[in-house]
C-alpha cells in the first residue's frame, strides 16, 4: 500500500509539472510584454536609440530574453529569479494580479471560501437523497415510481447546467419568489451572527438546488444500476434462498456491496461540480466564488490570475483522481494494489 | 465468402444490391426472425443490436425526434437567413406571433377613416368613429395600448396617430386624446392644447407621433410639439412661423413643417439632424411631405419627389412611376405611393418584404403606412396589407429575429458538436487501437499521455484555450478552435475503450488468421478488428456527440465558445441569464431551452437504448 502509494504520489507530481509547463507555454503565446509596457511611458522623454537601449536592457535585466525553459522554472521555482533568490510557485509566490492590483494569493481567500461551502453543502444534500433514491429505484425497479424518477435523472443529466440555472431561476425566484435571482447576501445589510448565517443561506439555496439537481440526476442512475447489479448476484439469491428477509437481503447483502462501485464515481462527480459545474453555476447566479474569478481573470486578460488558478484545479482534479483511486482499494478488498 | 454474404440476406442472393442500400435494409428491415442459436451463428452482432434497438419505443421515439431536429437545424437555414449585422431598435422584444398586420374585422366592415402605425403595433378609426388597436400593443406587464381611455370610446374618433409608444386620437369636435407611455411626457399635451380640448377655441388640422414624441398642426397654421425632447429636436420657433404652417412631418429624431408659400423649413431654430438640412429644391412649390425614420420626402406641385436627409436602405431609389403621384406615405425605411390610376408602388428597405405591394390589390382609394406595415384601401372598402406581420418566435434586445438565429444556432452547435465528435474519434481509435494492439511501451506511453489529458480540468483548460487561441481570429477560424479543442480534451475516454476492446479482440483466430496470411498490421488494426470494435464504441460516440454539444454550448454561454454576433444555443442563451429577461422576455430562453434540452435528452435516450442493446444480459442469455 505505502509503495503504491509513493508511486502514485510521485506519479502526481510528474504530471502536475507536466501540466504546468504546457500551460507555461500556452500561456507564453500571448502576446504580451511587461518590459515594453514599463517603457512605453518614457517613449517621448527619451531619444529612440537610447529608449531601444533601455528596453534592451530592462528585457535583459527582467530576464525577458532567456529561453522558455528557464523562464518555466523561474516561474516554478526551480531556479533562481533574476534578483537571486528562489521566488515562485514551489515558494509560495502566485503572482500578481493586473487586473485586482494585488498578489494572487490574497484574492483566492474569499472566492474558495464560498465555493466550498457551495460545494460542500450541494455534495452532502445530493449524496443524503441520492444513496436512499438510487436503492429505492433498484428495489422497485420497472414500477410506476421508478420510471417516473427515471424520467427526472435523464431531464436532470441531459440538460446542461445552465438551462437548469435559468429554469430555476424562472420558477422559484421569479414565479413563487422563494430565493433572491442571485448574489450572496442582501445587497446593503449589516446582519450579524445567526441572522447573517441564514441570509447568505438563503442566498446559496437556489444555487444548491439547482447543483443537487445536477448531481441527483447522474448519481442516482449510478446508484440505481450499481444496485440492480448487485441484486442479480448470486449471492443474493443464496441470502434469499435460505429465507432471509427481503430487508435484510438487500439492507444488510446488497446495499454495502452497491456501494462500493458508486463511492469512486463520487468523487469524479465532486471533482466535475468543482472544476466545471459550480463555474457555471457562480456565473448563473452571480456569486463571488472560484470560478467566477477566474472567467473575470480570463475576461480582464489577467493571465498571472488565470494560471494560478488553473494550477489549483489542476492540483484538484489530480489529487481527486488520486483519491478516487485510493477510495476503490480501501472500500473493496478485492482489488489489490500491491502488485 | 459467397456463402456467408447469401446467408444473411437471402433476397439478395439474385442480384447484388448498392452496399449502403444493402447495410441500411439489413439493419433495419430483418427479413425473417432467427432463434437463438441460428442467429448466434447467422446475424452479426451489429444487426442483433439493431434490432434490440429498434424494439424498445423510447430509443426509437428519441432517434426520430433526434433526427428530425438535425434534420430541422440543417435544412430550415437554407430558407431562413441570418443576417449577422442585423439589429433594429424599434423591433426589441416583440413577442411571438403574427398579429401586426391582423386588421380587425369589424373595422374593415365599418370602412376605414384612418389607420396609423406605431412600432409592432397599428391603430385604427373606423367611419361610426370607433378606435381600433392591433398589433405587439402589450408596452410593459402595466401598459397595454390597447386600455383605450373611456372618454376616447366614448368619442367618435377621425384622426389617430401612433408614435413608438404612445397613442393620439383626434375626435370630430377637434379634442386631441394621447395615451400610452407617460414616463417621458408623450401624453402629457401643452397648457393651450389642453384647454383648447375644452373650448374648441380652434380646429386642429394634423396630428403626428413619432420616438416618444408629439406634433400638432392647427386649422390657423400653429404648430404644438411635446414629448421627450432629450432625443429629439421638437423645438419649435413659434415667433417666425405662427400661422404659416400648412403640414408636418416626422422622423425619428425631429420634425419639418411645411409653410403657406409651398417652402419646407425646419421648426426650431438650428439643424441638428441631417434631415435639417433642407436642400434648395424644396425652398418652393411643395405640396406635401412625409417622413421616414431618417429621410424626408416632398411631392412637388409638378409631381416630382425630392427626398434628402439621411437614407440607409434605399429609400431615395425612387423607381420610374406609370402616373402622377397622388399621395405618398413612409414607414420606418420605406416609402409607398399611391398614383393616380389606383396602382400603389413601395420602395427602400426591404428586409421584412415591405415593398413587396401585393399584385391581387385592387384600385386603391387611401394608403396608411408606418413602420414596416402597410394598409391600402380599396375603392370597395375592403382592406389590403403587406409587410412585416410578426416574428414566429419573437425578437431578441437588439431586435433581431429569434427563430432565425434558434436554427441558424442549432446548425453551428451541431456542426460543432459532430464534427468534435470526429475529431476525438480519430485521435481515440487511432491511439487506443495501437496502444491496445501492442501494448507493452507502447500502450504504456499512450496512457500515460491519456492520463495527462483527462486530469486536465475540462472546461477551465477548454476556456482559457479558447481564450489565449481565439483573440486574433475570425468566426470561422474560432469555430474550428472550438470543435479541435473540444475534440483534443475529450479523446481518453473512447481511447481506454478501444485499447480494452482491442486486448479482448487481438488474441481472436480471425486476428491470427490475418496475422498468418501476412496482413500488414495497419490493416489488422483498422481494417479486420476496429470494424469488429465500432459497435461496442457506438455508444461512447452517441453520448460523446451530446456532451460535446453541451460543453460547446457551456463555453459560449461563458463566452469562451463561438463569439457574439454568431448565434450557437449556447450563446443564445447568455442573454437569457439576467432575471428581467427570464422574467418578462420568456420567448427569449424558451424556445432555444426547449428545444436545446429536447435534443439533448433526445441524445442521451438513444445513447441508453443503445447501451442496453449492446448488453448481452438483456437478450435472455
Amino acid at each position: 500500500m505505502k509503495k503504491y502509494l509513493l508511486k502514485r504520489i510521485v506519479y502526481l507530481i510528474i504530471v502536475f509539472f507536466v501540466v504546468s509547463l504546457m500551460m507555461y507555454m500556452i500561456y507564453n503565446l500571448i502576446p504580451s510584454d511587461p518590459a515594453l509596457v514599463q517603457m512605453e511611458p518614457l517613449r517621448k522623454s527619451l531619444k529612440p536609440e537610447e529608449w531601444t537601449r533601455q528596453y534592451h536592457e530592462l528585457r535583459a535585466k527582467l530576464g525577458l530574453n532567456d529561453p522558455l525553459i528557464v523562464r518555466y522554472a523561474r516561474w516554478m521555482g526551480f531556479a533562481k529569479d533574476v534578483n537571486g533568490s528562489f521566488n515562485g510557485l514551489l515558494q509560495g509566490n502566485f503572482g500578481y494580479s493586473i487586473s485586482y492590483k494585488r498578489n494572487v494569493i490574497d484574492l483566492l481567500g474569499v472566492p474558495m471560501q464560498n465555493s466550498i461551502i457551495l460545494n460542500l453543502i450541494s455534495t452532502i444534500i445530493t449524496l443524503a437523497i441520492t444513496i436512499p433514491l438510487g436503492i429505492y429505484c433498484a428495489v422497485h425497479a420497472r414500477k410506476a415510481m421508478d420510471s417516473g424518477i427515471q424520467v427526472f435523472t435523464v431531464i436532470g443529466y441531459s440538460l446542461p447546467t445552465f438551462l437548469i440555472g435559468i429554469l430555476f431561476i424562472y420558477i422559484f425566484a421569479v414565479l413563487l419568489g422563494w430565493f433572491p435571482t442571485g448574489g450572496a447576501k442582501t445587497p446593503g445589510s449589516t446582519y450579524t451572527g445567526v441572522m447573517e448565517f441564514l441570509d447568505r443561506m438563503h442566498y446559496l439555496a437556489l444555487p444548491t438546488l439547482v447543483l443537487v439537481f445536477t448531481g441527483l440526476a447522474g448519481m442516482t442512475r449510478t446508484v440505481r444500476a450499481a444496485m440492480m447489479d448487485t441484486l442479480s448476484q448470486d449471492y443474493i439469491r443464496t441470502a434469499r434462498a435460505k429465507g432471509l428477509k427481503e430487508k435484510v437481503v438487500i439492507y444488510s447483502h446488497a446495499w454495502r456491496n452497491a456501494l462500493l462501485p458508486v463511492s469512486t464515481s463520487i468523487m469524479g462527480w465532486m471533482i466535475g461540480v468543482f472544476t466545471g459545474g459550480s463555474l457555471v453555476i457562480e456565473n448563473t447566479f452571480s456569486l463571488n466564488g472560484t470560478g467566477r474569478l477566474y472567467i473575470s481573470a480570463l475576461n480582464n486578460t489577467d493571465y498571472e490570475l488565470v494560471l494560478a488558478m488553473q494550477m489549483f484545479y489542476t492540483l484538484v482534479s489530480l489529487i481527486g483522481v488520486l483519491l478516487t483511486d485510493l477510495s476503490y482499494t480501501l472500500v473493496d478488498p478485492r482489488v489489490r494494489i500491491d502488485k | 465468402m459467397d456463402h456467408n454474404k447469401n446467408n444473411g440476406s437471402a433476397r439478395t442472393a439474385g442480384k447484388k444490391e448498392f452496399f449502403l442500400v444493402r447495410w441500411v435494409r439489413r439493419l433495419f428491415f430483418p427479413n425473417k426472425e432467427l432463434d437463438i442459436y441460428a442467429e448466434e451463428q447467422m446475424q452479426s452482432p451489429l444487426r442483433v443490436v439493431a434490432r434490440n434497438f429498434f424494439s424498445k419505443p423510447i430509443a426509437v421515439t428519441a432517434l426520430i425526434v433526434f433526427i428530425l431536429i438535425a434534420l430541422f437545424v440543417f435544412i430550415a437555414p437554407n430558407f431562413v437567413t441570418l443576417d449577422l449585422g442585423e439589429q433594429d431598435s424599434t423591433l426589441v422584444f416583440v413577442s411571438p406571433g403574427y398579429s401586426m398586420l391582423k386588421v380587425p374585422a369589424e373595422l374593415e366592415k365599418n370602412g376605414v377613416a384612418d389607420i396609423a402605425v406605431g412600432n409592432n403595433f397599428s391603430v385604427g378609426a373606423d367611419k361610426e368613429g370607433n378606435i381600433y388597436v392591433w398589433g405587439k400593443h402589450k408596452l410593459t406587464k402595466v401598459i397595454d395600448l390597447a386600455d383605450i381611455p373611456e372618454e376616447v370610446k366614448n368619442a367618435k374618433i377621425v384622426k389617430v396617430a401612433a408614435g413608438a409608444d404612445h397613442v393620439l386620437a383626434l375626435d370630430d369636435r377637434g379634442t386631441v386624446y394621447a395615451w400610452g407611455n407617460k414616463r417621458l411626457g408623450q401624453t402629457i399635451l401643452p397648457d393651450e392644447l389642453e384647454s383648447n380640448n375644452r373650448m374648441h377655441t380652434f380646429g386642429i388640422k394634423e396630428i403626428h407621433a413619432s420616438n416618444q414624441f408629439s406634433v400638432v398642426v392647427t386649422d390657423d397654421g400653429r404648430v404644438f410639439t411635446w414629448g421627450n425632447d432629450n432625443l429629439a429636436d421638437i423645438d419649435y420657433d413659434a415667433e417666425t412661423y405662427d400661422g404659416h404652417v400648412v403640414s408636418a412631418a416626422v422622423t425619428n429624431f425631429t420634425y419639418v413643417i411645411l409653410l403657406d408659400d409651398g417652402s419646407v423649413s425646419i421648426g426650431g431654430f438650428s439643424p441638428k439632424f441631417t434631415v435639417q438640412k433642407i436642400p434648395e429644391a424644396v425652398k418652393s412649390g411643395v405640396k406635401s411631405i412625409v417622413g421616414t425614420s431618417n429621410t424626408i420626402a416632398a411631392t412637388m406641385e409638378d409631381g416630382s419627389l425630392v427626398i434628402w436627409g439621411a437614407p440607409t436602405k434605399g429609400e431615395n431609389n425612387v423607381p420610374a412611376f406609370s402616373s402622377p403621384i397622388k399621395e405618398v406615405a413612409g414607414g420606418r425605411y420605406h416609402l409607398t405611393a399611391l398614383l393616380e390610376d389606383g396602382t400603389v408602388v413601395s420602395w427602400g428597405g426591404n428586409r421584412y418584404k415591405q415593398i413587396e405591394v401585393p399584385k391581387d390589390i385592387g384600385e386603391v382609394e387611401n394608403l396608411y403606412v408606418g413602420s414596416f406595415q402597410n394598409y391600402a384601401v380599396d375603392t370597395d372598402g375592403s382592406i389590403h396589407t403587406w409587410g412585416l406581420k410578426g416574428f414566429l418566435l419573437g425578437t431578441d434586445g437588439l431586435g433581431r429575429d429569434v427563430f432565425a438565429r434558434l436554427v441558424n444556432g442549432g446548425k453551428m452547435t451541431m456542426t460543432i458538436g459532430a464534427l468534435s465528435v470526429v475529431i476525438e474519434m480519430i485521435i481515440g481509435i487511432i491511439l487506443g487501437g495501437i496502444a491496445g494492439y501492442f501494448g507493452g511501451v507502447v500502450d504504456m506511453v499512450v496512457m500515460r499521455i491519456a492520463e495527462v489529458v483527462s486530469s486536465m480540468p475540462f472546461i477551465p483548460f477548454a476556456m482559457i484555450l479558447s481564450a489565449v487561441m481565439g483573440t486574433r481570429v475570425s468566426v470561422e477560424q474560432r469555430m474550428y478552435i472550438i470543435m479541435v479543442i473540444l475534440g483534443i480534451l475529450s479523446w481518453p475516454g473512447l481511447c481506454r475503450l478501444v485499447r480494452a476492446q482491442m486486448f479482448a479482440q487481438r488474441e481472436m483466430e480471425y486476428v491470427v488468421a490475418a496475422k498468418a496470411l501476412g496482413v500488414k498490421e495497419k490493416k489488422i488494426i483498422f481494417s479486420h478488428i476496429i470494424p469488429n470494435v465500432m459497435s461496442v464504441c457506438l455508444v461512447s460516440i452517441t453520448l460523446a456527440f451530446g456532451t460535446s454539444m453541451l460543453t460547446e454550448s457551456s463555453l459560449s454561454y461563458l463566452g469562451f465558445g463561438v463569439p457574439l454576433p454568431t448565434p450557437t444555443w449556447g450563446n443564445m442563451l447568455t442573454g437569457a441569464n439576467n432575471s428581467i429577461i427570464i422574467q418578462n422576455y420568456w420567448w427569449n430562453w424558451v424556445f432555444v431551452g426547449a428545444i436545446f434540452g429536447l435534443a439533448c435528452i433526445c441524445i442521451n435516450l438513444i445513447g441508453d437504448g443503445l447501451r442496453d442493446a449492446l448488453d448481452p444480459k438483456a437478450n435472455g442469455r
